[in-house]
């Protein structure tokens, strides 16, 4: 009975935030402190962009015409899809539908590697046509927020065959499926970036 | 089931927002229309991937919250700047 409230609310947090009054928290708390932790540094990011916006309105106008935008579009659809399967993933854990589940993970996890071939390409194709991270300000934000984001889209694909590989050896079951739904909320997140990302560098002249 | 069909619809509606923004973005230099309908079309899509993805529709009314603000502020942020 003691150790419910400090689980509940790391004993940190006023009542009101404890999941009794303001309702459940999908994942665990320390996956959430991540997550509002890379959103502030993303709302930097973002801070950033709109202050060097504001200074160079011409370069930011003509940036998005410089990139790939067929290739920002694709990315966008695949990291969407992925979204979706991470949440078909997780509907089929709570009915202990593990196989489901995991053929839903690997799809998951393919969207991702395929962001991540599509992005590399992006910056190749991007180094071809002369442009650098030192090119004007634009591209030094686009650098900065993309790259950034690829590193992100990284470690999570990472994390998605650690969850298959905790699924394969029992871990999840539609009872105690935390760490997967940790994993979802973070995926999410940054699925969530990429949709505030997209319109700045590759659509708003 | 149904939630399965939902979340098909929520990612076709999120895929035709993404195709409507790119052509208004690359047919129509960015007026001030334009930067409005897409600072709102990305706050839909924000809300979408919160509530029905993240699944915090229902779950705890703080995180939905702060979740939905920083869909708030950072498009707030696209009109604000159209007026540069």
């Amino acid at each position: 009975m003691k150790s419910q409230p400090i689980k509940n609310s790391l004993g940190i947090f006023p009542k009101s935030w404890s999941e009794e009054h303001a309702g459940r928290i999908p994942g665990n708390i320390p996956i959430w402190v991540g997550i509002l932790s890379e959103l502030t540094e993303f709302g930097i990011f973002f801070a950033a962009y709109f202050i060097a916006k504001f200074y160079y309105p011409d370069t930011f106008a003509q940036g998005p015409q410089s990139l790939h935008t067929s290739l920002g579009v694709t990315n966008t659809i695949v990291l969407l899809s992925s979204s979706y399967f991470m949440a078909k993933a997780m509907s089929f854990i709570r009915v202990n539908n593990k196989i489901k589940c995991e053929r839903y993970l690997w799809l998951a996890l393919s969207c991702g590697v395929l962001y991540l071939i599509i992005k590399t390409w992006e910056f190749h194709w991007n180094t071809l046509q002369g442009f650098s991270a030192n090119t004007n300000e634009f591209f030094t934000v686009y650098y900065y927020m993309t790259f950034n984001h690829f590193i992100h889209v990284g470690w999570a694909s990472c994390a998605i065959l650690w969850v298959i590989f905790r699924l394969r050896r029992g871990a999840y079951s539609s009872t105690e499926h935390s760490g997967l739904e940790a994993l979802a909320v973070y995926w999410h997140m940054i699925d969530l970036m990429w949709i505030l990302i997209f319109p700045l560098l590759y659509v708003l002249r | 089931m149904k939630h399965s069909i939902k979340l098909e619809h929520y990612l076709a509606a999120l895929i035709v927002i993404t195709l409507l923004n790119t052509f208004l973005g690359e047919k129509f230099s960015s007026t001030t229309l334009v930067s409005i309908l897409i600072a709102i079309t990305v706050t839909y899509k924000g809300f979408i991937v919160i509530d029905h993805f993240m699944e915090l529709k229902g779950a705890n009314k703080n995180l939905r919250f702060l979740m939905r603000l920083y869909f708030i502020i950072f498009p707030s942020l696209i009109i604000v700047s159209a007026f540069y």
